[in-house]
């Protein structure tokens, strides 16, 4: 998979926008298998009965919840004001990266796709976000730590030889990243122990 | 991401070649040291420094393994083939002491592939080449993972001519991985650039060609 992908699938996450203008609810396709808590169809604060894919009305100051997606797209034309993430504050990220490094397992994150949405809303709209600097220096030290938690982990997999192991809480981009290498590793030693198999201990005759 | 103007068949690793695989093909080249049990008759020019038209019983000759393979057989005992020198006992022994130091790259670019391949030769000490080497693959496993996720832009020469050739491909699935993951990060993966296909015809562009 490409990062890029990745990215893609990471837009779908919701988002808080203030808007500058006025708009109707608008009625876009939406997914049953969106990962949010919502459920398909909701009775609304107003009373409004909701489904998934709509969004909106949007009223200038008042905040509204939309995907990553349309947030960046109207952030572009200057038609709002992303407000970040209660999870995107340095003293919630160092809390985290402390405790990151504290923990031999991973610690789960305050987003599935933290790593993408720091990169996008930092590209587009770091006028919004306050120390915008240093939460990037913190979500990569987050992610340095990870990334070396996980190496570690397929080394101690591949020198016990396990038949599969269990990692909770990774994220898809640090899956990803990681995902060519250990493929290909686990299959040529898999493909070595076979060789194992046929003259190690009894002989057998050719399996197909 | 990169595209290429084929798919390349990757090589079998273990005991089964693919036979597209370009990998496989070379590792067949490989010689081995033979023993013949019968006698070749007539091909005697075949092996330059004998006079006798054929090839006697017991000559030892070093043959490729894609002629030893097709040679061989248990019952008729054409051929007897013995280990090349890094499969044997002496180097079985500094392999299980530290994988890392050996220079595979020296011993035989297809350390992996022939061993694999040694073991359709009934040799009393075939499961110890097995489990020697795949021993020698989980311990060299780290180094290079580690090695090809942690460079970026340098000069790799250093660090993979001492592999293997099946791990140098795996090293290269490791950068191609890190590779693509700082590109995205530094907003390249979102510049469009010509493909390595186009760059590979070497189409001339327009302005050279009104000059």
């Amino acid at each position: 998979m490409d990062p890029s992908e990745v990215e893609f699938v990471a837009e779908k996450e919701m988002v808080t926008v203030i808007p500058n203008f006025s708009l109707d609810r608008i009625y876009l396709i939406g997914s049953a298998t969106c990962r949010t808590n919502v459920p398909h169809m909701y009775r609304s604060a107003d009373g409004y009965l909701c489904v998934q894919g709509d969004l909106g009305p949007f009223n200038p100051g008042l905040p509204v919840n939309v995907p990553v997606w349309l947030a960046l797209n109207l952030k572009q034309r200057q038609k709002c004001r992303i407000v970040p993430p209660e999870w995107m504050d340095v003293e919630k990220l160092e809390e985290i990266r402390e405790q990151e490094r504290k923990e031999d397992m991973f610690t789960p994150m305050p987003s599935p796709h933290y790593m993408e949405l720091t990169k996008l809303l930092l590209n587009h709209a770091s006028d919004n976000i306050p120390r915008a600097d240093e939460i990037r220096t913190l979500v990569k030290d987050i992610w340095d730590t990870r990334v070396a938690k996980l190496r570690l982990s397929a080394d101690s997999f591949v020198t016990q030889q396990e038949a599969h192991a269990k990692l909770d809480n990774l994220t898809l981009m640090e899956i990803n990243t990681s995902r060519m290498f250990l493929l290909e590793s686990l299959n040529c030693m898999y493909k070595l122990r076979t060789n194992l198999q046929h003259h190690g201990g009894t002989a057998k005759g050719q399996e197909y | 991401m990169e595209t290429q103007s084929y798919t390349p068949v990757p090589p079998g690793v273990g005991m089964e070649e693919n036979f597209l695989s370009l990998d496989d093909i070379l590792l067949s080249q490989e010689r081995l040291p033979c023993q013949t049990e019968t006698c070749f008759l007539r091909l005697g020019f075949v092996e330059k420094s004998s006079e006798t038209p054929d090839i006697a019983e017991g000559t030892k000759m070093e043959l490729p393994l894609w002629l030893a393979k097709g040679l061989y057989e248990r019952k008729r005992r054409v051929l007897s083939v013995e280990l090349p020198k890094v499969y044997r006992d002496g180097w079985r022994t500094v392999f299980g002491a530290d994988p890392n130091v050996v220079d595979l790259h020296k011993m035989g670019p297809y350390y992996y592939g022939l061993g694999s391949q040694l073991l359709h030769f009934e040799n009393p000490e075939n499961s110890e080449i097995a489990q020697t080497v795949l021993r020698t693959f989980i311990g060299r496993f780290r180094r290079t993972m580690d090695s090809s996720q942690n460079v970026l832009n340098e000069d790799t020469s250093v660090l993979v001519e001492r592999l293997d050739c099946l791990e140098k491909a795996l090293f290269r699935a490791g950068q191609s991985g890190l590779n693509s993951f700082q590109c995205w990060e530094m907003g390249r993966a979102s510049h469009l650039t010509a493909s390595s296909l186009v760059l590979n015809y070497r189409k001339r562009k327009i302005a050279e060609v009104q000059e």
